[in-house]
């Protein structure tokens, strides 16, 4: 479904993605494994188009979508969980819902994708009126998460959505990952929690100082030196 | 202390004035909101409102198009389009390019753009350094009320000033590109995240502001009789100081702050000995204590010291 192929990406001098090859597949839960700076919040930039890559092209349904512009991107079904949840902080958490529908803007089921989002997440049909800037860090990752299902994505991009989360919800919310995946949602998910990630993921990849360093199956890199040494700790 | 009469009088005219010069404030303000940049050849669009509706209005006089009803709807579209898309255009010239520069280069850029836009009328318009008398459209006469008098034609420039903010309003709220607007003006990347066109949204909004700038200055027209090639600089400084001392960003605090702007002016003229001479300092003197003690405005989150 999603595919780079030789994908490198810059900003000014500075080289950030070398060269990244990677595949996921339609239906499948993906993960990139980094440390920070490795260029994994730039890789979700570079395939949402908000910045371009000076060579390789990224490829989306059998489409490349390199050179289109970020709307033209999220309108072939993508949607992002950005890193640090980018809520929209004046808005109520209905308008962030209607925000994440954008596409379709008034789509003739907004109240039932709406309301699937609060049966999801009780919280926000409480705090609906509420701006997001008032929600503690669970709501808003809530919000984050229910604002990018608005749109129905065939690809869900996920960036470090744990970051921040107490270990309850933390636990909840890759559960919650999981399901969406399971009722056929594509999802990409970038984090540095390997172990928990590793435990839902069907396969992964590798990213070090910009390059693919390691790629295979959630088994494999569990098992892998690399990941052991590098994430796990063990 | 002078009579009530006097000071609800000034507080009417206060108003009125006040409504031009918020519709002048939107602009500034949805600039700052969407791209954080302060745009100074807004003055300078407002002036060209003006003299497009002017034209307009002697166009439409040439075709016998000469009764309110027949002449305004028209005057105000053509206005509203030509200075929005003029607007559109000195964005994509001054300011979206030099976006990731300095501010300090759209600064310039933006002034040397009102500059270019009042030579071009002071050349190009016929006698153009010339006042402009300006069509009486508006419906004349009046009545009293306790002393103070009402004209027909004031309450009839502050309907249409406060129709054209309730529409704004309206669009920004209600609709996908208002939605569109307010996303960027909160987190541009996000936006774009969520599937939203920069590019058109930052035309949207200029087209906006533009478009009400013009209105502003058909406004001015009705009211003053006349228009000068000139009346953008102080149109634009009044603006700018409406949207700052409102909050820059904050819609609703530049419109309380064109109407704030416009009150102090007529009341210093009332209520100070020579008032009148000196409503400009009295006003501006107050814009300066609010950037001196609140530099964020009545209503803005973002600082002024961002520009």
């Amino acid at each position: 479904m999603l595919e780079l192929r030789e994908v490198s990406t810059r900003y000014g001098p500075i080289t950030v993605l070398r060269s990244v090859s990677l595949a996921v597949g339609a239906g499948q839960l993906a993960c990139l494994l980094g440390p920070n700076g490795a260029g994994k919040t730039t890789l979700i930039r570079t395939i949402l188009g908000i910045v371009r890559p000076v060579s390789g092209s990224i490829w989306l349904d059998g489409a490349r979508i390199d050179r289109l512009r970020p709307h033209q991107i999220v309108a072939r079904g993508v949607a992002v969980v950005p890193e640090g949840r980018r809520l929209f902080p004046k808005m109520t958490v209905e308008e962030n819902l209607r925000m994440g529908a954008f596409i379709e803007w008034a789509p003739a089921d907004f109240a039932a994708r709406r309301d699937h989002v609060f049966s999801l997440f009780p919280r926000l049909a409480e705090r609906r009126r509420q701006s997001a800037a008032t929600m503690s860090g669970g709501e808003q990752a809530m919000l984050a998460m229910g604002r990018a299902l608005m749109s129905r994505p065939r690809l869900l991009l996920l960036d470090e959505p744990s970051l921040g989360l107490a270990p309850v919800l933390v636990e909840q919310l890759f559960a919650m990952v999981q399901a969406i995946n399971q009722s056929g949602t594509t999802v990409f998910l970038v984090e540095q929690n390997a172990r928990k990630t590793l435990e839902i993921a069907h396969h992964g990849f590798l990213l070090q100082k910009g390059e693919v360093v390691g790629a295979g199956s959630a088994e494999s890199l569990r098992r892998s030196e690399l990941v052991r040494h590098a994430y796990l700790r063990t | 202390m002078p009579p009530l009469e006097l000071l609800l009088q000034q507080t009417l005219n206060g108003v009125m004035l006040g409504v031009m010069y918020a519709l002048i404030a939107v602009g500034f303000t949805l600039f700052f909101g969407v791209l954080d940049v302060i745009h100074f050849s807004h003055g300078d669009i407002f002036m060209l409102g003006a003299f497009v509706g002017l034209s307009t209005l002697l166009g439409l006089a040439v075709v016998g198009l000469r009764t309110p009803l027949l002449a305004l709807p028209p005057a105000f579209a053509v206005a509203v389009l030509v200075t929005g898309l003029v607007g559109v255009g000195a964005e994509r010239v001054c300011v979206k390019p030099l976006a990731r520069s300095s501010p300090l280069m759209t600064l310039l850029a933006t002034l040397s753009l009102g500059l270019v836009l009042r030579e071009s009328v002071l050349i190009f318009y016929p006698r153009g350094a010339d006042p402009k008398p300006f069509p009486q459209l508006l419906p004349a006469g009046g009545f009293e009320v306790g002393g103070v008098a009402v004209r027909y034609e004031n309450l009839t420039i502050l309907a249409i000033g406060f129709a054209a903010m309730i529409g704004v309003d309206l669009v920004i709220r209600r609709t996908r590109m208002g939605a569109a607007i307010r996303a960027v003006a909160q987190d541009p990347e996000a936006a774009q995240m969520m599937g939203v066109n920069l590019d058109r949204t930052v035309d949207a909004t200029f087209f906006l502001g533009s478009g009400l700038a013009a209105v502003a200055g058909m406004l001015s027209g009705f009211y003053y009789g006349e228009i000068h090639f000139i009346m953008g600089i102080t149109g634009g400084v009044i603006g700018f100081s409406a949207a700052a001392i409102g909050g820059l960003g904050n819609v609703y605090g530049a419109i309380v702050g064109g109407l704030l702007f416009g009150v102090l002016q007529t009341t210093a003229a009332a209520l100070i000995p020579r008032g009148s001479e000196f409503r400009d300092v009295v006003a501006f003197a107050v814009v300066m204590l609010f950037l001196i003690f609140k530099p964020s405005g009545i209503l803005g989150e973002k600082s002024v010291e961002r520009v």
